[in-house]
Formats: C-alpha cells, structure tokens, sequence
C-alpha cells in the first residue's frame, strides 16, 4: 500500500518533470519561430553588400589627428573599405612611397598590437616574435647565439626556398670569413676591406659589392670654439687629404664625397663638388682666421664598423695625423661607447671633431639632407637658415627637375656653411657560397633570404655584424635588427631585391590625388598573417595607430622612442 | 769528477774570503750558473736596450703615418715586410716588419713599444711594491687590530680575479694608459702586501731587533732599519716575476681598448687593432705577440732564477 502510493508519486513527479520540460521547450521554441521571421527580412539587407554571409560588417577603424598642429605629416590613416586605406597628409610628400616601404612599417595584425602591448613597453613576445605576413617566421631566439626562422606556408608570394633560415652574427670580420670558408654559413655581411680579393680568387665564394649609399663625415659642433669660426671651418674642410682616406682605407666600389648625399640619388650633387685638398691653402686661412699655430681638440669615435666606416680606428688615426701634419692641429682621440655617442654627438654636445655616418634608409635626397641639415637638428650645434629654409620648401616638390635648382642652393650653402666634411661614400661587401642562388647585396641593406636557394640545402645561414636588438622593428632603428625583422614582416610597399626603387607589398597599389596630400591605397587580398589572421585594412590602420599616435595604448615598443616614426612622419599627439 | 773540482773551487772560495762575500755576491754567483735565468737576463738586456735607445734604432716615426705615398715611398697599409737581406728589391724601402694598417712602418712601433711596455712593467710594479710594502710593513709590525684591517682589505682584493678588477677600475676611471697603470698596480698590492708581512712577522722576533729596541730605537727605526732591508729577498722576486704580470695585464687590457689609446704603439693595442688581418697581414697580429711573449718570458726566467738564488734552503742544492 505504502510502497504503491511511493511509486504513484513518484510516476506523478516524474510526468510533472516531463510535462514542465516538454511545456518550458514550448515555450522557448514558441518565440524562437516568432523572432526568425524579422531576420529573413533584415539579413539580406546587411548581408549582401559584403557577399559573405558568414562575416560581420566590415568597420573601417580610422586615426585622425585633430588638427595639423598636433601631428607631424601625417594627418590621418582611415580605413575606407577593408581593402582600401587612405593616407591624408598635413603636406605634400612626393617620397611618400618610398618611405612607406621602410621595413620599420611593416604591418602587424591588429589583434596581436594590442595583445601585446604591455604596461610599459611591448611585452617580450612582442619585442621577440613578431607575427607578420612574411615568408619567414620567427621559430626560436636563442640570445646571444642565432635567431631560426621557418618558412611560412601560407605566404602569398613566392614559396621561401629553404625550409629554415638562420641569422647568425659576429663582430670580427676574419671570423666571419672563415665561417662561410668552412662552408658553416651561406652568406656573411661586411666583408673586411682587407678581404675583398680573398673572397674575388676563391671559386667557391661570390663577392658581391654593395652600392655606397651612405655618406662618412667629420662633424663639428659649431657651439664650441673655435668650431664657431665659420672660416676655421672652412680651412679644416681644405686642410683634410679625403683622397688619401679613401684610398688606404675603403674597399674598392668606395669614392670621395663630392657632397653630402651620394650621387646615385637624384638631386644629390647638384652644385659645386666639395673643396679640392689643399694644405697651403688651409694653412694660410686657419691662420687668417687667428690660429696660426692651429689649436688643441678631441677627436670622439665609437669604434664600431659600418659600411659608411669600415676601419674605424685607423682612419681616425690618420685623420688625426693629418690635422696634425697639415694644419697643425691637436685632436685627441677620445673612443667612446656607442650608445653614449650617438646620445651625445646627436645632442651637440661633444665639443671637438667626431666621426659619424650615415646610411640611406629609403633613397631619397631627404633622407640625407632634411635630416641631418634641418633647422631642429642640434648636432652641429647651430644649423644656418640659408639652407634650412630652402630645404624644407624643397621637400615638397614632387618632380626631380624642377627642385634641382632649390637643392642645387642648399648644397652650395652646406658647402659654404661647412656644419661637416663629407669625407667618403664606403662600398661594402657580402660574400655569399657560390651555390647560393640569388645572391644580394643590397643598397640599403635590406637583403630578403626567401629568394635565395642554398644550393638545395634546407637551411640557409646568413652572419652579420651583430645581434639585432629586438625584433619588433617599429620601434628600432639598428640595421642588424631591420634585417631580420624584413624576413618576418611586410610593408605596404617593397624595395626590389637589389635595387632601391619600390614595389607594390601588401598593398597592390597607393595613388595619390593631383596634390600629393592624399594617398589611396588598394590593399592585397587573401593574405593572412602568420597566426592565421587576416589581413585588412583595420591592421594597417592599426599598425599606424601603434607608431604614430603617441596618445594611444598601442603606442609600446622597445625604447618607446618610435625613432622612425617621428623622423619620417611626425608622431601625433606628442607629450609636450 | 769536474763536477766535485768545481765544488770544492767554490767552497775554496767562500772559505778563504768569508768575511767579504755578501749575500748579493752569492746570488749573483747562483744566477750565473742557471742558464734559464741568464737566458732571461740576455733578452731583457737586449730590451732595456732597444728601449733606451728607441729613437735612434728607429728607421721611422712610431706614431705620425707617412703622409707623401708617391716613390721613393710607395708603400700602402699592411703591406708584406721587405728585408734587402731576404730578396726583397733594393728600389724598395725596407720595412723589417711590414707596414702597420695606419701606414706606419711596424719595426719602429715594435721597438718603441719595448719603451712602452717596460716602463709600464716597472713604473706598475714599483707603484704596487711602495704601497704594498708599506702596507704589509706596518701590519706585521704592528700587528692587531691594524694587522686585521689591513690584511682583511688585501683579501677583498685578492678575492676578485685581478684582470676583471682592472677592468672595473679602468671602467670608473675611463679607458687611458695612466688609468690602465693605476688599475693594474691596485691589483697587484695585495701580493706584496703580504709578502712583506709574512717577512716582517719572522724578522721582527730575531734577537738584533730586540736588541735594537733595548738600546732606544724608534719603531720607525727598526721598521725601516733592521726589518725591511732583512725582509727584502722575497720582495725581489715577487717584483720580478709582477713585472711580467703587469705587462700581460696591461697588453689585454690594450688589446679589449681600454688600456693605451691609438696611435700609441702598445705592443697589446697594436695586436688587439690588427686582429682581423690575422690571415690577411698574420705580421701584425703575431710579432707584437711574439714581443710581449719574449717579454714575459725573460722575466720569468730571471724571476724563476732569482728565487732559487735567494731561497737559502736551495742554498747548497746548485
């Protein structure tokens, strides 16, 4: 009796529980045949422009600047379609395309931008494996000895050729040498200048020159006497053999300045050639000038090697020597460490002659002479409005012809003025196994390996000069780290192997409007990142967000100085 | 059967002028008769030499490059040594040790370079040889709480590997031969610190000294009177073979470019500039390593020698 009435209830709670079940469902499944008839009617209407059902909308991201005062060049970067960026511009820029293909632009998925900006700066993912949409990707760092990158499967170019790509460094020349003789790498960097015929005579090995688009200069800080003089200036910039420095220390492929930028660039040595040697001559001004027993100075340097200085130490010796010998002067050397030179010498605050260089970042005449000659730079102390001036109206005319006669100004001023002595363009050399296919050597350094098959070898190994400091090149401005970055990340545009001129990347096309001021830009579909994003326009909008608007959360690099990002462009909304 | 004429010709010797015969007699006699230590007393003549007489050995200017390229001078930098002697044509200048990579003749830099090294060899040491005596004299003399201070400073000293404190000290100083000189001679206090403490301990309970101090001494007096000049043996050699320290201290210290500055013609600068052309120009990268290497070497054997000179308990063992 007791037990049937348990199993009647229990009969009643379970028919209970299913009756409520089978009424809830009714009751959720009621709305749910209600609500799916508005949709079929709204769907369609957002669904076909983009033609992919699957998506969401696409929402084009912008960065804006307020106005032109709180910004550099650039005014603002909107995304107007998800193929299609817009550049607006505070002022016409005819280099705009070769400066947009700098590998320090290369895009970055905006996902990961923003994953990876920590606190302070980008979080050490960020600064050691950067996500691009190269044909490399970065697979281990192992510090201090070699960085391994793995061929991306899914590049949109053309297949990388070796599986595995190795960057490798070393600060000795012979040491690098002797790895590529002992066949342990594939291509060295910055042959040694001694070097040169060893690598020419030896069959298994190709010597390839690299063009000299850098420029080697004495700097005098013209704050401190008696570099105020213009006229000491002058005489020194006679009194110094270049010839001769030229000839006892640079490898072959190297010539003497004629003016600062390397002929090899439009517009560059329009106007007089740079003074002829002339000891008597620099002798009898330095006296004129009321140093007729010349005076005592420091010589600063750092001692590292570059293609525009190849043998740092001796051609300070030897300029030092011919100071001495020509003019009379005493200059100490003085070696000092890198980081606190370039701090100091670019501050203008060393008070003698310092050795300094520079290498062309993208080949235009602005890179040499708006940088180095414009009225903000301190680093020969006080720069003269009689090129200043022309330089800065000149960087706004588009057509090579008709700025020659401005630059054709500015150079003879710079001569005139003497802020430096440009003493030499330095070759520079690569060596690469003679079985490696398209071997590089590229002007602006900037070699890509994915060309380049190791004589059917899996990995290719490649030795530089030195470590890369970081790999998150936005925010860096050392040539051994952009060249490993380039492996990894793209740019809208490209500089062509070998060459300077730029191709189409990411982007298949930027136009400009009839003022320069605009720039359109045509994305590259269907190329996806190395962490299987997509790329679109809101990544390019977003990489610029990152280096350019120092306001933002993105804005996190390495120094978080954004070096490039400020020199070429202007950073937006600069802490004042 | 020469070997026991000989013995009983020295002993004869010493017998019969006993009272003349000073202990620098006998070592210099002890010296003599080890070839190693007279080796090393023959190179290191043959370099107070060269170092003496540097500018008149010298065929060219150590430090300023030739400037006039054109013949009879038609040499380029690092170019192959050319001796008359060896086949190299008579129209060329002779460069016994090639051209350096500033176009600097290399034999004039490798003999002014002796100068160089030596003088830092002995201006370091004799540095460290002043403080450090002083130093040990007064804690083994004095003893207690002096003594603790003192010592227990040359064992911090002594703990750091000497060349990285040199580094360290060249580092806060800035890089420069002087401060190199300073730094190297900082390091190598210690050993003689306690060298002469060591000596001062044994010497200052020998009965002269109590005497000394019954008849009214002042400490200065006996430190310097009776106790060093008894203490000093030991000194000798430690300084000699210190000397041979200082001079590889201060050649690496050159070679990393924190020792002398360029154009100075360092034998350790001189390498550490040249040290990518060691296949292309092996001249320049191995004779100032041979250099320094003669250099240490010779005092080592001389400092080898001395010892078992001085060391009165090898006294009847040669």
């Amino acid at each position: 009796m007791k037990r049937n009435l348990f199993a009647l209830l229990s009969l009643l709670v379970l028919a209970s529980m299913v009756l409520a079940a089978c009424g809830g469902g009714a009751a959720t499944e009621a709305p749910a045949t209600e609500e799916p008839a508005p949709p079929p009617t709204e769907a369609p209407a957002t669904e076909a422009p983009t033609e992919a059902p699957a998506m969401p909308e696409f929402e084009g991201k912008s960065l804006m600047a307020a106005d032109c005062d709180s910004t550099g060049i650039i005014k603002g970067v909107e995304a107007t379609g998800q193929y299609e960026v817009t550049f607006t511009l505070c002022q016409p820029d005819p280099a705009f395309l070769s400066k947009i293909a700098f590998s320090v632009y290369g895009i970055y998925p905006e996902e990961w931008l923003e994953a990876t900006a920590g606190a302070e700066g980008r979080t050490s993912e960020g600064l050691e494996k950067p996500i691009g949409t190269g044909p490399y990707m970065v697979s281990e760092w192992n510090r201090g000895e070699s960085i391994t990158f793995t061929a991306n499967p899914n590049y949109w170019g053309d297949a990388p050729a070796a599986e595995t790509l190795v960057f490798r460094w070393s600060t000795e020349s012979a040491a690098r040498l002797l790895e590529l003789q002992s066949g342990t790498v594939d291509a060295i960097d910055n042959v040694g200048p001694e070097d040169f015929e060893t690598v020419s005579n030896d069959a298994n090995l190709k010597l390839m020159e690299r063009p000299a688009l850098n420029t080697f200069y004495i700097a005098m800080t013209n704050t401190f006497a008696p570099f105020d003089n213009q006229a000491v200036r002058q005489a020194i910039a006679k009194g110094i053999d270049r010839q001769r420095i030229v000839d006892t220390f640079y490898p072959p492929g190297s010539e003497v300045a004629s003016h600062f930028t390397p002929c090899a660039i439009p517009n560059a040595c329009v106007g007089d050639p740079w003074y002829e040697f002339d000891p008597e001559a620099a002798r009898a001004e330095l006296a004129a000038a009321g140093f007729p027993d010349g005076f005592k100075t420091k010589l600063y340097y750092r001692d590292v090697v570059r293609g525009y200085l190849p043998q740092v130490s001796n051609v300070a010796q030897d300029i030092q020597a011919q100071l001495k010998e020509n003019l009379n002067i005493d200059a100490e050397i003085v070696v000092m460490e890198s980081g606190a030179f370039i701090e100091e010498s670019s501050a203008g605050r060393l008070d003698g002659f310092y050795l300094l260089g520079w290498g062309a970042d993208f080949p235009h005449v602005t890179n040499f002479l708006d940088y180095h000659f414009g009225a903000a730079n301190p680093q020969f102390g006080n720069q003269s409005p009689t090129y200043t001036e022309i330089l800065a109206q000149a960087a706004q005319i588009a057509d090579v012809a008709e700025a020659a006669p401005l630059y054709e100004q500015a150079n003879n001023a710079i001569r005139e003025y003497v802020p430096m002595i440009p003493v030499a363009h330095g070759g520079s050399g690569t060596a690469w196994r003679a079985d490696v296919t398209n071997p590089q050597a590229s002007p602006l350094s900037n070699e890509v390996f994915y060309v380049s098959d190791p004589g059917g070898r899996d990995v290719f190994v490649w030795m530089q000069n030195a470590e890369p400091i970081s790999l998150f090149c936005a925010d860096e401005t050392d040539g051994e780290s952009l060249r490993a970055c380039e492996q990894v990340v793209e740019a809208l545009y490209s500089y062509e192997i070998n060459g300077t001129a730029v191709e189409p990347a990411l982007a298949e096309s930027c136009e400009p409007n009839d003022t320069l001021d605009v720039w359109v830009c045509t994305l590259r579909q269907g190329v996806t990142f190395h962490d299987g994003t997509t790329f679109d326009a809101n990544d390019v909008v977003a990489t610029f967000t990152m280096g350019l608007d120092a306001s933002s959360p993105l804005h996190k690099g390495n120094t978080n100085v954004f070096e490039y990002y400020d020199y070429l462009w202007g950073l937006m909304n600069k802490p004042q | 059967m020469t070997n026991a004429e000989n013995k009983i010709a020295t002993l004869d010797a010493e017998g019969i002028s006993l009272k003349s015969v000073s202990l620098w007699q006998i070592t210099w006699r002890r010296l003599f008769r080890r070839l190693s230590a007279v080796v090393g007393m023959i190179v290191l003549g043959v370099l107070i030499v060269i170092a003496l007489t540097a500018q008149w050995l010298a065929p060219y200017d150590p430090i300023v490059p030739m400037m006039d390229l054109t013949p009879p001078e038609p040499v380029k930098a690092r170019q192959d040594p050319c001796i008359h002697l060896f086949g190299c044509p008579r129209d060329q200048p002779q460069h016994i040790a090639g051209i350096d990579g500033n176009v600097r003749d290399q034999f004039s830099r490798l003999l002014y370079g002796a100068r160089l090294s030596l003088m830092i060899g002995f201006s370091t040491v004799g540095f460290a040889i002043i403080i450090g005596t002083i130093l040990g004299a007064v804690a083994g003399y004095l003893g207690g709480w002096a003594d603790n201070v003192i010592m227990r400073f040359m064992d911090v000293l002594l703990a750091f590997p000497s060349l990285l404190l040199a580094i360290a000290i060249v580092t806060v100083l800035g890089p420069g031969l002087i401060n190199a000189l300073l730094a190297i001679g900082i390091v190598s206090i210690p050993a003689y610190a306690r060298v002469v403490r060591a000596s001062v301990l044994s010497v200052r309970e020998m009965e002269y000294v109590s005497a000394t101090r019954a008849l009214g001494g002042s400490n200065i007096q006996i430190l310097f009177r009776r106790i060093l000049p008894n203490a000093l043996t030991p000194l000798i050699v430690q300084g000699t073979l210190g000397i041979a320290t200082a001079i590889l201290d201060s050649a690496a210290l050159s070679f990393l470019g924190l020792g002398a500055q360029p154009p100075t013609p360092e034998w350790g600068a001189m390498l550490g500039a040249e040290r990518n052309q060691v296949f292309t120009a092996p001249h320049l990268v191995f004779l100032p390593g041979i250099a320094i290497a003669l250099t240490v070497l010779s005092f080592n054997l001389l400092g080898d020698g001395l010892r078992d000179a001085l060391d009165p308990r090898l006294a009847h063992v040669s």
